[in-house]
């Protein structure tokens, strides 16, 4: 009796035995299979943010052209577009790295300046911010330079449709000559004046008069008429310009 | 609750999220953003889109397939929907690496999105190493 309860005893320990090693081995794939499953996830991940990356580098190999060249004919002073003695001032504040005021420029400013600027209604000033980073300062003191040769907005036109990816140091000096080139711009000289005292304190105007007026984000549009306060616009879209215009317009 | 069923509640709202923004995407709106305008910077930047497909619309894939493999039950489908969470969570952790730094706008949506995806990620994973174990 002592002798068949030990067997049985053994038998159910080995079963024991065998049971636990079993679900010990299928805790230690379930492991193996998680962290492969991690390992693909990660690769997975990298590859899509290598691509996703090489996506936002793609516009930085674009060469620099001025494509609507709906500017021309329109006088420029000092930065100021259009008739210098226009009733209503329309100020834009932007970032040249920032691609919403490349699709600001693309999309908005042609309606407003062909309905507004050409027509002598509205003239057309830019404060170039700097809030991105270090390009973005490069290319606001070049942009100074090609402000003092009364060729700000070709060379503004000219920047976007060659942007590049932000901050990825694309704003070099090769850069900066082409889209000098392709707006018309002496890059010598533009260079120049990036370097100066002059460029410094059209930048330190931009940084003081969007303090001044709250503003925080690119592309910002503000409408003045005549010396009067400037009316801050919460979006940057043609039909909210033209809305804003026609109603200074009409007081 | 169960981590099944507290992963699918994530899952469905990673998936509107998705939908909303994809809808946006090809409308051409702009989403409803609670930050500046932060959205629209992130919706009109380069990284919106992967090798032409929106990311938003990779969102609503990942998501769906994320709620197919919570359907079922098994080893095979848990370690699935570890798979697709964790590989959400990596891309989740990218997108916003750009939004801060490369591109200095924050998406309220696409915050929400990753929140979303690492809640799964970590409930999916738990639900993965807490299931009984059968031997084999």
């Amino acid at each position: 009796m002592s002798t068949h309860a030990t067997k049985r005893e053994l038998r159910e320990q080995r079963r024991a035995d065998r049971l636990a090693a079993e679900a010990a081995a299928a805790r230690r794939s379930r492991v193996l299979r998680l962290l492969a499953a991690a390992g693909l996830a990660a690769v997975l991940a990298a590859v899509a943010a290598v691509a996703s990356s090489s996506g936002g580098a793609e516009p930085a190999a674009r060469p620099p052209s001025v494509g609507s060249g709906g500017f021309r004919g329109i006088p420029e002073r000092a930065g100021v577009l259009g008739n210098p003695d226009a009733p209503l001032t329309i100020t834009e504040y932007a970032d040249l790295q920032c691609p919403v005021c490349a699709a600001a420029a693309r999309d908005t400013l042609p309606v407003v300046v062909r309905d507004y600027v050409r027509t002598g209604e509205a003239k057309l000033e830019l404060r170039t911010l700097q809030f991105i980073g270090p390009d973005s300062e490069r290319a606001a003191r070049f942009a100074a330079g090609a402000e003092e040769q009364g060729r700000l907005w070709p060379f503004v036109e000219a920047f976007y449709a060659a942007q590049g990816q932000e901050n990825s140091g694309y704003v070099t000096d090769e850069f900066l000559d082409g889209v000098a080139r392709a707006a018309g711009v002496d890059a010598q000289a533009a260079a120049g004046v990036a370097g100066g005292a002059r460029a410094q304190q059209r930048l330190n105007r931009a940084n003081a008069d969007a303090r001044r007026l709250g503003i925080d984000s690119t592309p910002t549009f503000t409408i003045a008429r005549g010396d009067g306060r400037p009316k801050l616009l919460r979006s940057w879209d043609a039909a909210t310009l033209t809305a804003a215009l026609d109603a200074e317009a009409a007081r | 609750m169960s981590a099944r069923i507290a992963a699918a509640g994530f899952a469905v709202a990673g998936l509107a999220i998705s939908a909303y923004l994809t809808v946006l995407h090809y409308a051409g709106g702009t989403p409803v953003c609670a930050i500046a305008d932060g959205c629209e910077t992130v919706q009109q930047s380069a990284y919106a889109e992967l090798a032409g497909v929106p990311v938003a619309l990779l969102g609503l894939a990942g998501y769906g397939a994320v709620l197919a493999t919570l359907v079922r039950e098994g080893e095979g489908w848990r370690t699935a929907t570890a798979f697709l969470a964790l590989a959400g969570f990596g891309f989740s952790c990218w997108l916003t690496y750009v939004e801060i730094v490369r591109l200095d706008a924050i998406c309220i949506w696409c915050v929400a999105s990753a929140a979303c995806m690492t809640a799964l990620a970590a409930l999916s994973v738990a639900r993965l190493l807490r299931a009984p174990v059968t031997a084999m």
